[in-house]
């Protein structure tokens, strides 16, 4: 990079100088030595022909990775599980099905037992 | 070492060319990117065996990424550039500095290459050279392309991918920071005046 003529000197001017004056070195042609150094690095790291072979991903992987990672699924089973059990409990909402299903039936009969007995007291 | 036999194809593609097991690619590679390369690192090192383990160092980078490597994000030779521009400005910050002060070595008195006159070339290179490794990376990549290679501003844009008002602030600012790293030798360099 040379300066144009009849230029003002500026402050960095000498430095284009010395940056030039670097650039104008001689420089050796690399040598052979250093092109079979590199040519054999090359060899050395070259991939098989056809590239490097993509891993193969199990498919139960492929479906873990397509539903978002481990995190995903573990959420999944917890909403299923939730679902599968409120769903069995579902039939009736106040859950007395359940609680029947269970056998607590003496319970129920119990307290209508109580209520009679308190109709009964009212009517003298 | 024949000479580039595939100058139509660019480096990209011979990259992913090689990528996929083409020792030719390899070849034309080598053949076309380790001259700039060794000559890159030889201005910034000034030693010649210095200068070829870095090209060799930086060719072996770019062989171990080329599986990886994505065509359009940049190019193989300014890629290849920064690369060895980091390796040479890792050496030279290592390096001790010179035995002789710069300011220690006589001026040659007739114009006769002799032994002084070399030392205070080497001294002078010496002390820009490592002036400009302690620039930051983007300025010293800015000057480099300007001064070495002769780059326009326009070229060196597009290969840093920033722009042109980019590019002359680096350079100016670069230029400033070496006169004044360079401040206190401006005459034992010979640039006074």
């Amino acid at each position: 990079m040379t300066l144009p003529p009849n230029r003002p000197e500026r402050d960095t001017d000498w430095i284009d100088r010395a940056l030039d004056d670097l650039a104008a070195m001689p420089v050796p042609d690399a040598s052979g030595d250093l092109m079979a150094r590199v040519l054999g690095d090359a060899e050395a790291l070259m991939p098989p022909p056809g590239g490097v072979q993509a891993v193969r991903i199990p498919l139960w992987r492929q479906i873990v990775q397509g539903l978002g990672g481990w995190t995903a699924v573990g959420g999944l089973v917890a909403a299923a599980a939730t679902g599968f059990v409120v769903g069995l409990g579902g039939f009736d909402t106040t859950g007395t099905d359940t609680i029947w299903s269970l056998g607590y039936g003496t319970f129920y009969e119990g307290e209508g037992a109580l209520a009679a007995f308190g109709w009964d007291f009212e009517e003298g | 070492m024949p000479l580039d036999t595939d100058p139509q194809t660019d480096d990209a593609a011979l990259l992913a060319r090689y990528a996929r097991g083409d020792a030719a690619a390899a070849r034309t590679l080598t053949v076309r990117l380790v001259p700039r390369v060794q000559a890159q690192a030889m201005r910034m090192l000034g030693d010649v065996a210095e200068a070829e383990d870095v090209a060799q160092e930086a060719m072996l980078r770019l062989w171990r990424i080329a599986p990886d490597w994505r065509e359009g994000e940049a190019q193989v030779t300014t890629w290849l550039y920064r690369v060895v521009s980091n390796l040479c400005t890792d050496r030279l910050r290592k390096r001790p500095r010179s035995r002789v002060p710069l300011e220690d070595v006589a001026e040659p008195e007739d114009p006769t290459p002799s032994v002084e006159a070399k030392m205070q070339t080497d001294a002078r290179r010496d002390a820009v050279r490592r002036a400009l490794a302690d620039l930051p990376e983007r300025q010293r990549l800015a000057v480099m392309m300007r001064h070495f290679e002769g780059a326009s501003n326009p070229e060196i844009a597009a290969r840093l991918g920033i722009s042109t008002e980019a590019v002359e602030s680096l350079t100016a600012r670069g230029k400033r920071a070496l006169a004044q790293a360079l401040k206190g030798q401006v005459s034992a360099l010979g640039y006074e005046g």
